[in-house]
Order: C-alpha cells, then sequence, then structure tokens
C-alpha cells in the first residue's frame, strides 16, 4: 500500500467499484473486495488531509 | 591643406546650428527603450534603440533624457494607460526634441509619450511569440498535461519577499478542509531585467527534482503597474509550455493576459486565485472520492440485499414446497385408508353373507332337522343302517325319532330288484 501513488489508488477503487456495480460479484468475492476497497478509500483520504513527514523532510532539504 | 580648420567646439557648434537649422522642433519617433534609471533629482536617463527586423542586432541608438517635471506627468500616464511601467525594453513612440549640446553630444529629450502605440507593441509581440510557439507546436503542450487528481506537493517560483507569496502560502494552510498541502519555494527575481533568466533557472531547479512535485505555481505580487515584459518574453514562455510539470500562473495583473499565462496549463489572476484553485481542485478530487465510497457503500449494500432476497426467496419456497409435499403425501394415505376400510367392509359383508347361507344350509341338513321333517334313523346295534341288505329277518332295529325312539323285530324284508 505504501508504494501506492494516488491515482493508482483510485484507478483500482474504480475498477471494485465498477466490478461491484457490473453485479457480476458474488457475497464471498464482495467481501473481499470491500475489505480492500476500504483499505484504498482510507489511503487516499490519508494523502489529501494527513501530513507526510518524511515528505516534508525531503522538501524542506531540496536546495 | 589650404582649407581652414575649426576648434572642436566650432565643430559641435556648426552642427548644432545644422541640426536646429535643419530637422524640426519636435518629432515622434519610434524605438525601443534601453537601461532606463532616474537619478537623484527625478530626471530620467535612458537610451533609445532599434534592433534589426530579427531582433538580434541593434542598428541604432540615441541618449534620451525625460526631465523630472515631465516624467511626471507622463510616466503615471503610461502607466495607467498601458498597465506598465516606464521602464527598459518597451516599445515606445514618443515625442522628441532633438538636441545636441557641444558638451554633452546628441540626445533626445522626451516631451510626450503615445502609450497606446506601445499597448499595440506589446500586443503584437505577444502575437508573435505565440505564433512562434505555435510554429514549433509546443504552445499547447502544457495546457496538455493532465492535472494529477492529486496536487498538493507546489514547487513555487516567487520573490521570497513578496506579499502574494505569503498570501498564497496562508490561503492554502488555512484552507477550511484541512487538505495538506507542500509548497517549496524556488526564489526568483519577479521584476526587471533580470526576471526572465532568474525565473528560468528556477524551472531549471525544479526539473531536477521533478518527481517530489504535482504542479508548478509561477506567483508574483500584484500591483496596478508592473513590469510584466519578462512573462512575455518567448524564452521563458517556451520553457514553460515545455515543462513537464503543470504550471499554474498567478502574475497578479488585472487586465493583461501574458504569454506565460497563455502557454501556462491554468492561469489564475493572483497568488490567491492560484492557491483557491488548488484547494478546490482538491476539494474536487476528495468530492469524487466520497462519491465512489458513497457508490461501494451502496452497491455492496445493495449486492447483500439482493442475496438475503433471494434466501428469503429459497427458504420460502422451501417452506411452500415441504408443506404442499407432506399436505399431498397425508391425502394420499387418507385415501387409501378410505379405500382399506371401504375394501375390508366389503369383504366381511360378502364374507358374513356367504357363512351364514352355508350355516343356514348346514342347519337345514342337520340329522335333527331331517327327524324333524319325518325321516327316522334306522339303527342295528347302535350302526346306522342304510339298506334293507344289511337287515335279516327277526332282528332287532332302533328307530331314532326327533323325540325318542322305538325297539322292533323285523318280520320281512322285501328287496327291491335291480338296485
Amino acid at each position: 500500500m505504501k508504494a501506492l501513488t494516488y491515482s493508482q489508488a483510485k484507478q483500482e477503487l474504480e475498477k471494485i467499484v465498477s466490478a461491484i456495480e457490473s453485479g457480476e460479484l458474488d457475497v464471498d468475492a464482495l467481501t473481499e473486495k470491500v475489505k480492500r476497497a476500504s483499505e484504498l478509500i482510507a489511503f487516499c483520504k490519508e494523502k489529501l488531509t494527513k501530513t507526510d513527514e518524511e515528505l516534508q523532510r525531503i522538501l524542506e532539504n531540496l536546495s | 591643406m589650404a582649407e581652414i580648420s575649426l576648434t572642436l567646439s566650432e565643430l559641435n557648434g556648426q552642427v548644432r546650428d545644422a541640426i536646429r537649422d535643419h530637422l524640426p522642433d519636435v518629432c515622434w519617433v519610434r524605438a525601443e527603450t534601453s537601461d532606463v534609471r532616474r537619478n537623484r533629482n527625478g530626471h530620467c536617463y535612458l537610451e533609445f534603440i532599434e534592433k534589426d527586423a530579427r531582433g538580434q542586432n541593434i542598428v541604432a541608438r540615441a541618449r534620451g533624457v525625460i526631465w523630472n517635471n515631465v516624467f511626471e506627468m507622463l510616466s503615471s500616464y503610461f502607466e495607467t494607460e498601458t498597465g506598465q511601467q516606464f521602464a527598459s525594453g518597451l516599445s515606445v513612440l514618443v515625442r522628441v526634441s532633438v538636441d545636441f549640446h557641444e558638451l554633452y553630444g546628441y540626445s533626445l529629450s522626451v516631451v510626450d509619450i503615445d502609450p497606446s502605440y506601445t499597448i499595440g507593441e506589446i500586443a503584437r509581440n505577444r502575437q508573435l511569440v505565440l505564433k512562434q510557439l505555435e510554429e514549433e507546436g509546443v504552445l499547447t503542450l502544457n495546457k496538455e498535461l493532465t492535472f494529477p487528481e492529486l496536487a498538493n506537493r507546489i514547487a513555487v517560483i516567487s520573490s521570497p519577499t513578496a506579499a502574494g507569496y505569503e498570501d498564497f502560502c496562508d490561503q492554502l494552510t488555512k484552507n477550511p478542509y484541512g487538505f495538506v498541502f507542500y509548497t517549496k519555494l524556488f526564489p526568483a527575481i519577479m521584476q526587471g531585467e533580470r526576471s526572465e533568466s532568474s525565473v528560468i533557472s528556477a524551472l531549471e531547479k525544479i526539473y531536477g527534482y521533478k518527481e517530489h512535485f504535482d504542479a508548478v505555481a509561477i506567483i508574483r505580487g500584484g500591483g496596478s503597474s508592473s513590469d510584466l515584459s519578462c512573462f512575455d518574453s518567448y524564452l521563458l514562455a517556451t520553457n514553460c509550455a515545455q515543462f513537464p510539470l503543470p504550471v499554474i500562473s498567478g502574475i497578479g495583473h488585472e487586465r493583461d493576459v501574458t504569454v506565460v499565462d497563455m502557454v501556462a496549463h491554468t492561469r489564475a489572476k493572483t497568488p490567491t486565485a492560484v492557491a483557491e484553485f488548488l484547494i478546490s481542485h482538491a476539494s474536487q478530487t476528495a468530492a469524487d472520492l466520497m462519491d465512489l465510497q458513497q457508490r461501494l457503500v451502496e452497491e455492496s449494500e445493495l449486492i447483500l440485499q439482493t442475496a438475503q432476497n433471494q434466501l428469503n426467496e429459497l427458504s420460502r419456497r422451501m417452506i411452500h414446497s415441504s408443506n404442499i409435499f407432506i399436505r399431498e403425501e397425508l391425502s394420499g394415505i387418507q385415501q387409501l385408508s378410505v379405500i382399506l376400510k371401504h375394501q375390508a367392509n366389503r369383504l366381511l359383508q360378502v364374507e358374513s353373507h356367504f357363512v351364514s347361507e352355508k350355516s343356514q344350509y348346514i342347519r337345514m341338513v342337520s340329522p335333527e332337522n331331517i327327524l324333524k321333517r319325518g325321516y327316522t334313523l334306522t339303527l342295528k346295534n347302535g350302526k346306522i343302517i342304510k339298506s334293507a341288505k344289511e337287515l335279516l329277518e327277526d332282528d332287532v332295529i332302533e328307530t331314532l325319532f326327533t323325540d325318542g325312539s322305538t325297539l322292533s323285530e323285523v318280520k320281512k324284508i322285501n328287496r327291491k330288484t335291480g338296485i
């Protein structure tokens, strides 16, 4: 999850939602997909609103 | 050498007189300003130059001066009309008197200026630069870049002391949605002749770190009039246009759209407006995410609900069909039992009828009944006699009646013949 970019996460999320919307998933697969989607949403939200100290430090040290 | 010689001042005096006598007092002249500076007394000294058609080489040059009282008046008029400070690098149409001073030489002193010419020239220059960028196929390159969904790492090109830079950072930090932004300042001179190369070198620096950033903001504090010429420069514009990250311009001028504004991915009027753009973009990104989340929840619930409904339906069908099955079986059994009862009764009736018929018959043929009807039974020595041949004359026989018996002697025997 750490190595994922926002766009990649969003794309994967969109794919999952479309798959669910297409109605191809059974309940067993659904549980797994929803779990993954929740993780992706949390990851994206964090990217938007939570300061990444490491990133901040890297940018501060650019000269 | 019969000709008379002159002193330098005599010669310069003659040049002065020739200029005075043969040139009009004032005339309009088109030229480019260069090396514009004001001294302590407020007089403005500059150079007027003319370049060749390719803009490479200077083909004419003249010193110029605008006296303090004239400059005060003209410069504010010029700034109001053009939105530009009177500065170097401008194409101007000025009314000048041509002076020649024996000691200071040739110079043009400005008495009037036509700002509309400069406006036209700036516009013409912009068109030329835009056309060149278009011909080189780079004009829209930056605009064609996809603005990243998450754009919160911003490389900022600004003067570090500009109020606009502070406003920009403030605006981003205090955004009401709690979005996080990372800004990194790449300081540059944003005004005057050195600004072009300074901004370009800031861009080059950012290029070296391009994977650390989502976008570049070129911002500059506002002001009603300022020197915008660097933002119309071909070199800066082509750098911006070809930059691999989207460029957002916030150069802080209201009425002019510079070439940099036109090649930038997004143009905002002020640094604050750049910040607002970034915040609203982040809001959109967050809204898209919320939308996906909502769809996920709704669709999952729908699937679960459908599965639940299917289960309910299955269980309903199962109960229903079991009931039907049981009912059918029960009624089958009941029917069998009815048939069984009926058949058994019928069988019993038949049998009992048969038995009563037989018993009646047996009753009819029983010896008691036969005796009652007048028949008798004859015995000799306790044995039933069925034939006259078994008897001899004088035999004693017992005759059984229904109500008693008699003993008799046989007197005579008549036998039937042929039996």
